[in-house]
């Protein structure tokens, strides 16, 4: 691989060129990394909601070309001037949420929102000169979250990569570089349910269910997972979920139904759709006196939470989490390792494996609403 | 004391007869205690606002002729059957809320808000026989919160007490059965400050002031106190508060101005005003990826808590308190003993004594604004 050190890598890229129109494998040129920069060969992609949410840019001033993609795990083919704590062959998982390692935010124990680093969906370009690192005949593409997986190779600030045990598949721990680690981290490191108590996980796609997977790894006793769609019961019962709630079967709010269930309400919630108003019954159907209610899933920017103080001085603590609070390269590697240690289960939450030639099929499951996560394999 | 045990005590009581009337210092009748029943002296009292908030009785059903108060210090008369945890003798302070150590909140290790025994405004009668202890002429008189301290005897449920140090000086400490524990344990036991961070204090008066008590004894290195009545910043430099902010200064929003002056938000914030503009400005005036943001103070009955949720999934926490978070018997003791170390001071929120007769002087000076606590003597 270090032969190609400091040089254009041509290679395969699915661009998209308008929204919400089939990606194009294409043929893109990769510039070599620039200081704190690293360029990776992607070995794994995977499809996270987020990628489908920008790709269809319904809401927001759309950005095009683009390389999407930030669910993965690759290799590292190159590093740029300044890099010292990663080398080329080392196994690492891109995040689209990075470390700086000197901000007030990465110095903290609590916070992993990199004042640096931190998301940036409009950003289209690297930090260092503004410019983008892809183009084709010369014309740039914009990157997207700083990682743009959906190419075979790609280039991420260093600060954006989790340096994990070479052991470790690189095929199935894809999937922890967004939305399992999100949903396991919201119950891990923000609920903090204790050995046998009661977590009720609203929402049971992909991120809820590692939010249920989380609170099964936790010992929790009851697992309570609300979702409008009862299909998905069946497939939650693998990933720790107990009993199930469906708010259409209910004419009163479901949180009151959640309260009747566990005798005052749950110890711990978690909240997975980005629903405002699930968001709020999530929030009141944890117990007075010492529970606790997780906000994971991100709503339209008009929303508003809203709940009578009450329900606050009552001893309900309501905590809001990005990215399971995972600093993404001091924490990663450890949950990789729980992974290796056969504690936390990955394979469950891979439904679909497509080469990277078929990755639109990944978004038309998504759109469908069908499986959990596809994931694309950049060789043949 | 003991030769009134078991006997009906005659003694004198502020009787509130009508919402918003001076007191009456009257001879009532008060019955022995029942089943898990304790009667004791009050020796001293002190009037806190949510005596004010009942007898004023302005939105709610009113229950009259009542025996207000809640703050207080005494010594244990006699005891009912059952009671096996108090003796006469023994210096109590009567709370408002209570402790019987069998529920699942009492049986938690974070909630103090006991099935049995939370506090209950409504109720004017013993929760055994659902009778009033005191009476005039026969008549019931009917308690408030379960403690009716502007009595010379009171009876309370055994579970409602907390015993304390002996050698306690009980005109102190009396304070520590409510307001200045509930501000207090806000900052200690729920916003929980470092040692070296910031700390916004919203709402100057004793329990604001309580609140920032906690903050200067956990070490917070800035204690910044925001209230609209700019008279009150003299007295808080006593408490620890450090700098100042009057929302009426400003023509933004008070979080924006507390999170220009803390680089992006302070740490920790108490609310203690109950206005829930101010709740929710407390709230998003906490740093965003670590901030904690507690509220205590009660609003009214319609009063709705918004912010736009991305505040919460930046990081920021939003949590309640009710009394400080402190179980009252298990926790109060141990307060009181951080006077007696002299960690916590409480002398600097005592700014009035009034003797008994002249109770109602309390209550002058209390919707006049004026002063943090006034104690009032029983002899």
């Amino acid at each position: 691989m270090s032969n190609t050190a400091g040089l254009v890598i041509p290679c395969k890229a699915a661009v998209s060129w308008e929204a919400g129109k089939p990606l194009v494998i294409q043929q893109v040129e990769v510039a070599p990394p620039q200081a704190m920069e690293v360029r990776v060969k992607i070995k794994y992609t995977s499809l996270c909601h987020t990628d489908l949410y920008f790709w269809e840019a319904k809401g927001q001033t759309p950005l095009f070309p683009r390389i999407f993609g930030h669910e993965a795990a690759g290799i590292i083919e190159s590093v740029g001037e300044g890099v010292s704590d990663l080398q080329v062959g080392d196994h690492v998982l891109p995040v689209f949420t990075g470390e700086c390692g000197d901000c007030a935010h990465c110095k903290s124990q609590e916070s992993n929102m990199c004042d640096l680093l931190r998301i940036n969906t409009d950003r289209g370009v690297m930090l260092s000169d503004g410019k983008s690192r892809f183009s084709i005949n010369g014309n740039p593409i914009n990157h997207f979250l700083g990682t743009s997986t959906f190419s075979e190779y790609t280039v991420v600030h260093s600060g954006c990569l989790a340096k994990v045990n070479p052991l470790a598949p690189l095929d199935k721990i894809c999937i922890l570089s967004c939305g399992v680690s999100t949903g396991l981290g919201a119950t891990l490191n923000v609920a903090k349910p204790k050995k046998g108590s009661s977590v009720a996980i609203f929402g049971l796609g992909a991120v809820g269910l590692a939010a249920a997977e989380g609170a099964r790894i936790a010992g929790a006793s009851r697992i309570i997972g609300i979702d409008l769609s009862p299909k998905r019961f069946d497939e939650a019962k693998k990933f720790g979920v107990t009993e199930f709630v469906n708010p259409k079967e209910h004419d009163r709010p479901v949180q009151q139904v959640i309260a009747e269930m566990t005798n005052g309400g749950v110890d711990r919630s978690v909240e997975c759709t980005g629903n405002v108003n699930v968001m709020v019954s999530a929030f009141e159907c944890v117990h007075d006196g010492w529970g606790v209610a997780v906000l994971v899933g991100v709503p339209n920017k008009d929303a508003v939470f809203m709940t009578k103080p009450i329900n606050l001085l009552n001893e309900r603590t309501l905590k809001g989490t990005f990215f399971g609070n995972y600093k993404p390269r001091t924490d990663l590697p450890s949950v990789v390792d729980m992974y290796m240690n056969k504690k936390l289960e990955l394979d469950k939450f891979i439904t679909h494996r497509l080469s990277f030639s078929e990755i639109n099929k990944a978004f038309e499951y998504m759109v469908k609403g069908e499986g959990l996560r596809c994931i694309i394999s950049m060789e043949d | 004391m003991s030769s009134t045990t078991g006997q009906v005590i005659r003694c004198k009581a502020a009787v509130a007869w009508e919402a918003g009337r001076p007191l009456v210092i009257e001879e009532v009748e008060v019955a022995p205690p029942q089943k898990m029943e304790v009667r004791l002296k009050i020796l001293f009292t002190s009037l806190c606002h949510t005596d004010l908030y009942f007898w004023e009785a302005k939105a709610q059903n009113s229950v009259f002729p009542r025996i207000l108060g809640h703050e207080a210090a005494g010594i244990v008369e006699s005891v009912g059957e059952g009671v096996t945890e108090l003796a006469p003798g023994d210096h109590v302070l009567p709370v408002f809320t209570g402790e019987c150590k069998q529920c699942a909140h009492c049986k938690s290790e974070e909630s103090n808000m006991c099935t049995l025994l939370r506090i209950n405004t409504e109720r004017g009668v013993m929760l055994n026989d659902e009778q009033s202890r005191f009476s005039i002429n026969g008549k019931p008189i009917y308690h408030f919160v379960g403690t009716s301290t502007f009595s010379e005897y009171t009876v309370v449920h055994v579970g409602c007490l907390a015993k304390i140090n002996p050698l306690a000086p009980l005109d102190k400490v009396c304070i520590l059965s409510c307001g200045i524990s509930t501000g207090l344990g806000a900052t200690l036991n729920v916003a929980k400050p470092t040692k070296g961070s910031s700390v916004a204090v919203f709402g100057l008066g004793a329990v604001g002031l309580a609140a920032a008590e906690g903050a200067r004894l956990a070490g917070a290195s800035r204690i910044i106190g925001v209230d609209l009545n700019s008279s009150r910043f003299e007295e808080a430099k006593k408490f620890g508060v450090s700098e100042f902010v009057n929302p009426k200064d400003y023509n933004k929003p008070v979080q924006e101005v507390i999170a220009e002056m803390t680089d992006g938000g302070v740490d920790r914030s108490v609310e203690c005003t109950g206005n829930i503009n101010a709740m929710i400005s407390a709230f998003e005036c906490v740093h965003d990826g670590w901030g904690v943001a507690v509220l205590v103070g009660v609003p009214h009955k319609d009063a709705v808590f918004k912010t736009h949720p991305m505040n919460v999934l930046n990081e920021r926490t939003l949590k309640g308190t009710f009394f400080g978070n402190y179980k009252p018997r298990s926790d109060l003791p141990s307060v009181v003993e951080m006077y007696m170390n002299k960690e916590l001071q409480l002398e600097k929120f005592i700014t009035h004594e009034v003797p008994f007769a002249e109770i109602n002087k309390a209550f002058d000076l209390m919707l006049k604004g004026e002063g943090l606590r006034c104690i009032i003597r029983m002899d």
